[in-house]
């Protein structure tokens, strides 16, 4: 049996009524409807949107903030796409929270195909995928900005992480304006580009946010694991050199000729230190350039 | 009158005898016929050796002149038998004798001079091998020749001062071996004109110590051309042993210039991408060596790798493997070594832009990884090197006063000797020479990790999910590291940098 919610059931999720028309006629569904809304998936949704073109610092805050956010049981909505959207829906199931994926397909394909093992974590975790088109159909331009009016119109705020110009997370953004949702925006570096559509957002009066209780506040949640976060980390003995690394990247990522350069070591000397660093945890490598971990 | 003359056939780089009979005989019509499974080229000599006689001042005999190439079912192609015929018919008419234990090979010009003729190092070779005392070569063909000592070669500029001297009128002097200006250039780069690339620098350096194939990656512009071309300059030349092997190879293709010598500096080859199959391989119907061949103990770079045809790049599998390579086409075959360091270049993504400080990529994640994935899997998987050419801004550097002073290729160089040195004092009793060859028993016997060091490749297993194929290579890498080092044991530190070249997952 085809599974179909239609906008007459009563199951029909009261947030997408007030699309009123722009509300989708019929949703399909993988997962288990009835179950998920009665443990009230539906009631604090925040959508997370963003640029395809992932920068590793959109990788890093995503994870950070999301991981807090879900784990304090808001679910995330998202439109499964590569970048920051699949990142949101995988670090939500991360920590065993509930998310929604709106595809831009039918309801029975995968898009895009290799994420499936993602798609299958989001449905272990009791979460939703959704789409208002039925059986085999092929995504088209088209049906993806149709798509975000309901990632927008599920949640009660959308949080933009990087964006660029005329990007489709725009195109979210505007469809929470117009059912007057809020928008909130993760600062970016001006110099990037994926920051364009942030600092157009901004200058609309989309709400800046320095970090996740900035969200839960908004909810109504308290973050309850906020304060022991630090006191766990057990602080081992560093040597100079590797002190040198941290202070060099805790002011920006740097690539290893960079660092070799700043400490006038040869090449081979940091990179065993940064192999031995980066085993350990503490700092990790995206296009090149080594990050801290947090 | 009948004449039996010595010469030679070069099959690859493998050389039999060929014995070149003339018989001139008064009765019959005139006639001048080559028999004994005579190529084209070898058919066409018939016209040449006609008219340089003619040009020598020597009437040509209008008599019945068959010359036989023994043995008649070997196909014998190039140009070599010019001389050789013509200085049957000579002796036939006017009668002069032959020295005995004499071979004669070269190329006749229309004028009776004798031109540059490929192969005559290896024929120098067969004669010594065969206790041939004297050896009759083009005079710019006579240093090639001399290469090899205790035979006498005999540089002749044409036919008639060769006549002159059979007649006893004039002299030909024994070519002595003079050393000359190699075959291969200065690199054109020194490692101390490349500005920052510390960590590609280094990955040349353990590359060519090692004898580890690797792959350099980064956006156009950022130097990966400029590195592999300074690549020669840190390589230590070659070994007597291996220059004859790779004189030879160039000699039988003619790839030595006139008057050329021995070669002594690495071959460094960069064929373009749209080389076919037989041009990298070898082949072709008289089964010439490829490029694989030609760089043998040397470089073999490959810029734009995966713009190479998918058949070409698997072609390379089993030669890197093995190191030598048979090719076997109908009417011939040869065998050809080819152990060459294999440097490979890439962008990181079609537009080429991923990771560029300032330009933006237009790729898409799934175009990235069809990409990277038009680079065969067995052939990443024999590079041991893989290493990040980011671009270097110019501009940044002129600020940065405090520059690392730059080390030149001379100083590199006298590391990898040391190192080269120390894997051929471990490799004594096996059948090779560098650490990258080295077969997976090999590396059990060889490289020991200590305590700290396993610990620390296990944990990395675990965290960069590596194959157990990348597990080899990491530690086969790390033994080059030690050597650089001059460490007997594999430490924590060497295993710690030889991960810095791991592959990186969803990259090439």
């Amino acid at each position: 049996m085809e599974k179909v919610i239609k906008a007459e059931d009563k199951r029909y999720p009261r947030v997408l009524k007030e699309l009123k028309k722009e509300a989708p006629k019929k949703l399909y569904y993988k997962g288990d409807w009835d179950e998920a809304t009665d443990s009230g998936i539906f009631e604090n949704c925040l959508a997370v949107v963003g640029s395809r073109r992932m920068t590793a610092y959109g990788r890093q805050i995503t994870q950070k903030l999301i991981s807090q956010i879900a784990g304090c049981g808001i679910t995330i909505v998202s439109g499964f796409m590569y970048g920051i959207d699949a990142e949101a829906h995988q670090a939500t199931v991360n920590v065993g929270g509930r998310t929604i994926a709106i595809m831009p397909c039918g309801i029975n394909l995968i898009h895009p195909e290799y994420q499936d093992k993602l798609y299958k974590e989001i449905l272990e975790n009791k979460g939703l995928i959704i789409s208002e088109y039925e059986g085999n159909f092929w995504p088209t331009l088209w049906s993806y900005p149709r798509r975000n009016r309901i990632v927008a119109g599920l949640s009660m705020a959308t949080l933009v992480v990087e964006a660029g110009e005329k990007s489709g997370s725009l195109i979210t953004a505007n469809f929470a304006r117009k059912y007057n949702r809020k928008i909130f925006v993760v600062p970016g570096p001006l110099t990037s580009n994926v920051s364009r559509g942030i600092c157009q957002l901004i200058k609309e009066g989309a709400e800046v946010i320095t970090g996740a209780e900035d969200i839960l506040d908004y909810f109504g949640i308290r973050n309850k694991s906020k304060n022991n976060e630090d006191t766990n980390k057990v602080k081992q003995p560093k040597s100079k050199i590797e002190d040198f690394i941290i202070k060099e990247l805790q002011r920006e990522p740097l690539e290893i000729d960079e660092l070799a350069r700043a400490s006038e070591k040869s090449a081979a000397e940091i990179g065993v230190v940064l192999s031995l660093m980066q085993l350990k945890g503490e700092i990790f490598l995206e296009k090149r350039k080594y990050y801290l971990n947090n | 009158m009948f004449v039996r003359i010595g010469s030679v056939a070069n099959l690859g780089i493998e050389t039999i005898g060929v014995d070149v009979e003339i018989n001139v005989a008064n009765k019959g019509l005139p006639i001048f016929e080559i028999v004994g499974l005579a190529g084209k080229s070898v058919d066409e000599s018939k016209e040449r050796v006609r008219t340089a006689i003619l040009n020598s001042g020597i009437e040509f005999p209008r008599k019945r002149i068959i010359t036989n190439l023994a043995p008649a079912d070997v196909v014998k192609e190039g140009s070599c038998y010019d001389l050789p015929i013509a200085v049957g018919i000579l002796a036939s008419i006017m009668k002069f004798k032959l020295p005995e234990k004499s071979l004669f090979f070269g190329e006749l010009s229309l004028d009776g001079t004798l031109r540059h003729t490929k192969g005559a190092l290896l024929s120098a070779l067969y004669a010594k091998e065969k206790g041939i005392e004297n050896i009759y070569v083009p005079k710019s063909s006579a240093n090639e020749a001399s290469i090899v000592s205790g035979i006498n070669v005999f540089g002749v500029e044409n036919l008639k001062q060769l006549t002159g001297f059979f007649l006893g009128k004039t002299q030909i002097q024994k070519s002595d071996y003079a050393e000359s200006n190699d075959t291969f250039d200065k690199p054109d780069f020194d490692m101390s004109e490349i500005l920052g690339q510390e960590q590609a620098k280094r990955a040349m350096e353990i590359a060519a110590s090692g004898g580890h194939n690797i792959i350099l990656i980064g956006s156009p512009g950022s130097g990966k051309t400029m590195l592999a071309k300074a690549l020669p300059g840190i390589l230590p030349s070659l070994e007597e042993k291996e220059s004859l092997e790779v004189t030879k190879i160039y000699s039988a293709s003619g790839n030595i210039p006139p008057e050329g010598s021995i070669i002594k500096t690495c071959p460094f080859r960069s064929p373009h991408h749209t080389i076919s199959q037989i041009g990298l391989i070898g082949g072709g119907s008289n089964a010439g060596p490829g490029e694989i061949s030609l760089a043998h103990r040397g470089v073999l770079f490959l810029d734009e790798f995966p713009e190479f045809p998918r058949s070409v790049m698997e072609a390379m599998r089993q030669p890197i493997e093995d190191g030598l390579l048979t090719i076997s086409r109908s009417r011939a075959k040869a065998v050809y070594p080819c152990r060459f360091m294999l440097v490979a270049s890439s962008n990181p993504c079609p537009c080429g832009y991923l990771c560029h400080p300032k330009k933006s990529c237009i790729c898409s994640d799934r175009e990235i990884k069809k990409y990277t994935k038009r680079i065969s899997g067995p052939i990443l998987d024999r590079i041991d090197l893989r290493v990040d050419v980011p671009i270097v801004e110019s501009d940044k550097f002129l600020e940065n006063t405090k520059d690392i002073k730059r080390e030149n290729s001379e100083e590199i160089r006298k590391r990898v000797v040391d190192a080269r040195n120390i894997q051929r004092e471990r490799f004594r009793n096996e059948a090779i020479f560098t650490n990258a060859e080295m077969k997976n028993s090999q590396i059990k016997k060889y490289c020991q990790l200590g305590k700290e060091a396993k610990n620390l490749l296990n944990q990395a297993v675990e965290s960069y999910n590596l194959s157990a194929r990348s597990y080899f290579k990491t530690i086969k890498t790390a033994r080059t590291v030690a050597d650089l080092d001059k460490s007997e044991d594999i430490k924590l530190n060497h295993i710690a940098e030889a991960l810095q070249y791991r592959p990186k997952t969803h990259e090439i």
